[in-house]
């Protein structure tokens, strides 16, 4: 086949300005197709980025939103290969009240911190002003960055769950360059709240570390084992699990996406079926010609095919090439967007590269097929008859 | 070289069935030049087709060059072709993408010739029919005289024992078509080939061995043509 494929080159070349519209279609389509593979596999990336596979959430099982007793929080210390666990409880403080909450900020323990979270990349220095001041704060580098704040700087939030506006002083940065998370000392809110004559004895999840990531699933039965038929039984699950869950309501606009995806692609085939088709036409005359000469009708078929599945796959090139070209260019100019949430990072992983060269080898492959199986089989004397 | 017993072809048209020959007798030996003449409709195009491997008999027996072509599959068919016969058309057919050289490099891709051997034979080929210097040039840029001998040359490479040619010089002025018939003779004196043309072009006559005469899908009579002398043919 490899002798043939100068004379499949020409072929493509024939009608230019017919290859370069379908090639220019076909390389969109990929384009589309890879664009919106991303966002589902830039969810599992943010996933991956955040969630730690030896950090486990404890939560109410009936639902985030509804708190556990702070007192299971010893327990869950208590339980066998969990090195520590820290509460968060959601503080739902508005930096700008009119914008109401921006960014998500907890109020947790200060000194597990260092344990749970060993892998958030927090300066010592950070870690021990974080437990040596009362009104500290560590705060994501998304949001320090979105507001501008920087270590020393105080600001005030104000809380629209509970009664209170606190001030804070910054004391470090926590996580990745997309975190987006503020963190404070639960004492100092417990504090705040006591002055107001409000008991402060509940938590909304607990996190916890375990000692060895092959002992994450015992160890989360038995949290939950502990607590059940409590009056408030417990839901633990991995962080990946728990984040995606959280993002759950994201899953249905994922499946809409794969189905748009799905549907772009089965356009492309029939546009591209449609382009051999009367490329084959064409050249029904030729082919049977060529037959005359020898050629046996696999050959024809297969050289056919093949025009059709290089056309489709420099083109499929040229799609991938835009992907990462688009992706590449969105992820200097606007990085993480929040509003968006995580399907505003467009992340054009290998794995969606390859997908897509591949879909559109099978787009050339399957639009080929049919015309080049049909003329490649006709009568050489009934087409000559026919033609000439 | 060429022997057709008794040889009918019926094609089904709906319900209706064509006669186009019947019960044909025929023996060319090899080395001759041959054109079967008859009116449109007579049969001529369709013993050309059979003869050269393009199609199968519906009774009868088709031997050419020691092959019963009625027993061979369709890649059997298209094998003979490749190693037997040489085709040139009316309207020449060549590639339009492929430039001279390569149009009549194009039946040795059917071989194990490596590109090079290839390029060679295609080039002597080009400078026998006397276009070495239009190698270069795709179909677009040849006339059609120039085109029909591209076309010859493209079915000289393979050194086929047999070269049909189906209406040669029907799209041709007539210095072109003299030339060509020149160059078909040629083939025959030069080269020892066997040469079969179906023709209306009463020029042909003087250039060819024998003129078969078909009517109605009926084998007519043998004619000696202005080559030979009328006691050289010989027929069933």
């Amino acid at each position: 086949m490899i002798r043939f494929l100068p004379l499949v080159w020409r072929n493509l070349g024939r009608n230019k300005t017919r290859s370069a519209l379908t090639g220019s279609a076909i390389a969109l389509a990929i384009a589309l197709v890879c664009l919106l593979r991303t966002m589902p596999a830039g969810l599992d990336a943010f996933l991956d980025e955040i969630a730690k596979n030896n950090r486990i959430s404890v939560h109410n099982k009936a639902g985030i939103v509804y708190p556990l007793p702070y007192a299971y929080l010893q327990k869950v210390r208590a339980v066998p290969g969990v090195v520590d666990a820290m509460s968060w409880t959601w503080f739902g403080g508005a930096f700008e009240v009119e914008k109401g909450v921006t960014f998500p900020n907890f109020a947790v323990d200060p000194e597990p911190l260092g344990v749970v979270y060993e892998d958030m990349g927090i300066e010592p220095a950070a870690l021990a002003d974080f437990e040596r001041y009362r009104d500290a704060a560590l705060v994501g580098r998304q949001t320090l960055r979105t507001y501008g704040w920087k270590v020393g700087d105080r600001i005030a939030l104000l809380s629209t769950v509970f009664p209170v506006e606190l001030e804070f002083r910054i004391v470090g940065a926590i996580g990745q360059d997309r975190d987006p998370r503020f963190w404070f000392q639960r004492e100092y809110l417990t504090q705040a709240l006591a002055a107001q004559g409000v008991e402060f004895d509940q938590l909304g999840t607990i996190w916890a570390r375990v000692d060895d990531p092959a002992r994450v699933q015992p160890v989360m039965s038995e949290i939950d084992r502990l607590f059940r038929n409590s009056e408030a039984e417990t839901a633990t699950e991995t962080e990946k699990s728990f984040f995606g869950n959280f993002f759950g309501s994201l899953q249905g606009f994922v499946t809409i996406i794969l189905i748009v995806t799905g549907l772009v692609a089965l356009c492309i085939v029939f546009i591209a079926a449609n382009t051999a088709s009367m490329s084959v036409r064409e050249r029904i005359g030729e082919l049977a010609v060529m037959k005359a000469l020898g050629f046996r009708w696999r050959m024809l078929f297969g050289t056919l095919v093949l025009e059709a599945a290089l056309l489709a796959t420099l083109a499929g090139t040229a799609g991938v090439l835009l992907t990462w070209a688009v992706t590449s260019t969105l992820g200097r100019l606007a990085g993480w967007s929040p509003q968006l949430g995580p399907l505003g990072s467009f992340i054009a992983t290998n794995a969606i590269l390859v997908e897509g060269l591949f879909l559109a080898l099978f787009i050339g492959i399957v639009s080929g097929v049919v015309p080049s199986w049909g003329a490649s089989r006709r009568s050489v004397a009934a087409t000559l008859r026919e033609v000439f | 070289m060429i022997d057709l017993r008794d040889v009918s072809r019926i094609y089904r048209r709906g319900a209706d069935e064509v006669h186009a020959l019947e019960g044909v007798t025929l023996h060319i030996p090899a080395g001759r030049f041959v054109a079967l003449m008859g009116p449109s409709g007579s049969g001529k195009s369709t013993l050309l087709n059979l003869l050269a491997g393009l199609d199968r008999p519906t009774s009868g027996e088709v031997i050419v060059a020691g092959e019963r072509l009625n027993e061979l599959s369709e890649d059997e068919l298209a094998a003979f072709r490749a190693r037997h016969v040489g085709f040139v058309f009316q309207f020449f057919n060549l590639i339009p993408v492929l430039s001279a050289l390569e149009n009549v490099e194009l039946p040795l891709l059917l071989t194990d010739l490596s590109k090079a051997e290839r390029r060679t034979r295609a080039a002597t080929a080009l400078r026998v029919v006397g276009l070495a210097e239009r190698a270069d040039h795709v179909p677009r840029q040849l006339s059609g005289g120039e085109q029909q001998r591209v076309a010859i040359a493209r079915a000289l490479v393979s050194d086929p024992e047999i070269v049909v040619a189906d209406e040669p010089t029907g799209d041709l002025d007539a210095k072109n078509a003299e030339d060509t018939l020149a160059l078909l003779r040629m083939l025959k004196q030069e080269f020892g080939k066997t040469v079969v043309m179906v023709t209306h072009d009463p020029r042909a006559e003087k250039y060819v061995d024998e003129v078969h005469h078909l009517d109605k899908g009926v084998w007519l009579e043998a004619r000696p043509g202005g080559a030979r002398t009328a006691g050289e043919v010989r027929h069933g």
